[in-house]
């Protein structure tokens, strides 16, 4: 085959083409015509291997934020062969109006740096090439700055993919307190980070309610599948974060913490209603200081409390004092006495 | 910081990028390009040579001259410099992808925990403009956030007119001490934020939580370096010669939450029960056992016998708030 036509310059030539097009170009058309593909193309011929091609281009452009339009034949809508395939220019360019000056140009670098891992770093470097496409300098700042959103979560690509095409998904679900994992079909709505934990936000279809999931407890693979779901009204993410915050303030619990502890540090951020103080406000005192904090999950909070051992001590809810009780007492019996034998080792 | 090597829709983004910053700029050096987008100048080098022989197919479905963008060849293979000398089809930036704006809208949002963006109007203004700027409506990610500590500000102040900064220290002991340091770098991760600098007692480089400082303040003193002679990793804690080595036996989901104590890219071994076996390396059991307590049947010590009473005594020591009944 002669064809060494970088798969770049396959996309950009079919870019270029379909915006001076005016009316768009037809499947054939393109393929006959566009740099990367006419090279592979046999006119008269069967052409399926290249027609694939096209497809995922189409896809690959599309992710970029580029608006390719399918326009259908007036005379005769649904023939396939008459569809044209167009990218407005209007729809293409960056509106006259969005423009940032130096200043925000690096608080956006600085946002764009918050993702490191996951997808979502990838998207941030490609929107980052498109700011400086403006040609507007960034200052400095923001140097000595590295911030980071964690994204541990295997999951998390997979159901953001899925998000952006509105499919459903499947998946195994661990709930606390249950005995094992459990299949979820879910439209995916929104991923929320809250209290430091990725959330996806879907309707559930078997249960045909909206369910909140954590992803920490997604087990194994989240497989897509060929059911699209129409686009949520609304703001998904912002509810999303709104009806977790609602659940957190609705579920207080009271906790003793041992005043300059790492446990008191960390909790006093989640302090809810009366107990608001600021850190500069830190009542003094002898004896523990007592926290009322909200709470999204129990099980997690259990085994953060635990890990303050001696630090920290749950006055409320009884549920929760059990569970960290639970816990530590595991942790003893795991620690002390002979190493359990489990393996090879 | 680690990226990617560029795949073919980054190398898309970059063309499409690249073509309006070029009609803008008239003439420009590939160094002078590289450093504005943060590319490889090979990456601008072999950008320009495809944009040269690219173009729109003409009336004969074959490329005319006037249909192809051209540059000027002498300033590249002479000068290294880049000079569009002819366009076609596109001249404007591309807007942003749904994914493209959540990603910084998100990023944003965090950032406007900071003390110096809270309650800014440039943040809202900005967020605005990105959604204005995005090909459709902005995928749905969002990261809530609370206010980051007020600390952050005088730490900040230190880092940029490069001054030393005094606080009291709360270590993973519970020993308080006064520290003086020079602020080298402010790293977060989501809800926790860490000042990494150059310590005057130790001598070295030390990562400090934020949320143990106490009494924060910027002294009169300058720091002693600027801090460009020192590379800091990307994770925040790394082990130390003398550090002891502790075997740590984990369900395999458990060990992306022991976080920074096994450091990335390591290869435990599984064995036959399905628990994985990892030696970590720790300065002291101090953390170590605050994180095992918070991980219970997930992650056990298994040896030194040093450690494994240290996790004991931390559990046994929480318990024993509960003795007035908490038990059973």
């Amino acid at each position: 085959m002669a064809e060494a036509v970088p798969a770049e310059e396959r996309l950009f030539s079919l870019v270029l083409a379909l915006v001076a097009s005016e009316y768009g170009l037809t499947k054939a058309e393109i393929l006959s015509s566009v740099q990367g593909y006419r090279q592979r193309y046999r006119r008269g011929q069967d052409n399926a291997t290249l027609e694939r091609q096209f497809e995922r281009d189409k896809d690959d452009v599309r992710d970029l934020g580029v608006p390719l339009e399918t326009i259908e034949s007036p005379t005769e809508p649904g023939n396939n062969q008459l569809l044209r395939y167009r990218i407005a220019k209007g729809a293409y360019d960056l509106p006259a109006d969005v423009q940032f000056s130096s200043s925000e140009m690096t608080l956006l670098g600085l946002a764009a740096e918050v993702w490191r891992e996951g997808s979502l770093s990838n998207e941030s470097r490609r929107a980052i090439l498109k700011l400086r496409s403006l040609g507007v300098d960034v200052d400095d700042s923001t140097i000595g700055y590295a911030p980071r959103i964690r994204v541990r979560e295997p999951a998390f690509d997979t159901l953001s993919d899925a998000i952006n095409r509105r499919v459903a998904v499947r998946f195994d679900y661990l709930k606390p307190g249950a005995e094992g994992s459990s299949r979820r079909f879910v439209e995916p709505r929104a991923l929320v980070k809250h209290e430091s934990r990725w959330h996806l936000v879907g309707l559930d279809r078997d249960r045909r309610a909206s369910r909140t999931f954590l992803l920490s407890r997604i087990v194994g693979d989240v497989t897509k599948t060929r059911t699209v779901f129409e686009a949520p009204d609304g703001d998904p993410a912002r509810e999303a974060l709104a009806e977790l915050e609602r659940v957190f303030a609705a579920h207080p619990v009271e906790i003793d913490v041992v005043r300059g502890s790492d446990a008191e540090r960390r909790l006093e951020t989640r302090v809810i209603g009366d107990g608001l103080e600021s850190a500069a406000g830190r009542p003094t005192g002898a004896g523990p200081r007592r926290l009322r904090i909200g709470s999204t999950d129990l099980e997690l909070l259990a085994d953060e409390i635990a890990s303050y051992g001696p630090e920290a001590r749950v006055v409320s809810p009884a549920r929760l004092r059990a569970a960290v009780i639970d816990r530590l007492t595991r942790v003893l019996a795991d620690h002390r006495g002979p190493v359990r034998q489990g393996g090879d080792s | 910081m680690t990226t990617a090597p560029f795949g073919a829709q980054d190398r898309l983004a970059f063309l499409l990028s690249l073509v309006p910053y070029l009609l803008d700029r008239g003439t420009v050096a590939v160094t002078e390009a590289a450093a504005h987008f943060g590319v490889d100048e090979d990456e601008v080098r072999s950008a320009i040579r495809l944009i040269a022989v690219s173009g729109i197919p003409g009336e004969t479905d074959s490329y005319g001259p006037d249909d192809l963008f051209d540059i000027d060849w002498d300033a590249l293979e002479i000068d290294d410099r880049i000079e569009l000398t002819h366009a076609v089809a596109i001249d404007d930036s591309p807007r942003f992808s749904a994914r493209e704006a959540a990603a910084l809208l998100a990023g944003l949002q965090y950032l406007s925990a900071l003390p110096e963006n809270h309650g800014s109007e440039s943040i809202a203004t900005l967020s605005r403009k990105l959604a204005t700027g995005a090909s459709s409506t902005p995928s749905p990610v969002a990261v809530a956030t609370r206010a980051a500590s007020e600390a952050l500000g005088p730490i900040r102040r230190g880092l940029t007119e490069r001054r030393q900064v005094e606080f009291d220290y709360r270590d993973a002991r519970g020993a308080v001490e006064h520290r003086i340091v020079d602020p080298l770098r402010i790293d977060s991760e989501d809800q926790s934020w860490y000042l990494r600098a150059w310590d005057h007692s130790r001598d070295a480089v030390r990562t400090f939580r934020v949320d143990r400082m106490d009494s924060v303040s910027v002294s009169d003193r300058p720091s002693l370096g600027d801090g460009s002679d020192i590379r800091l990793p990307d994770s925040l804690f790394q082990g130390t010669p003398d550090d002891l080595t502790v075997v740590l036996c984990a369900t395999p989901s458990a060990l992306p939450l022991l976080g920074d104590f096994v450091p990335d890219g390591s290869r435990p071994g599984k064995s036959m029960d399905g628990m994985v076996r990892v030696s970590v390396r720790v300065g002291h059991f101090h953390a170590l056992k605050r994180a095992v307590c918070g991980l219970p049947a997930l992650v056990t010590v298994e040896s030194p016998e040093e450690a494994r009473e240290a996790v004991a005594g931390w559990a046994e020591q929480g318990l024993a708030q509960y003795s007035d009944g908490g038990r059973g």
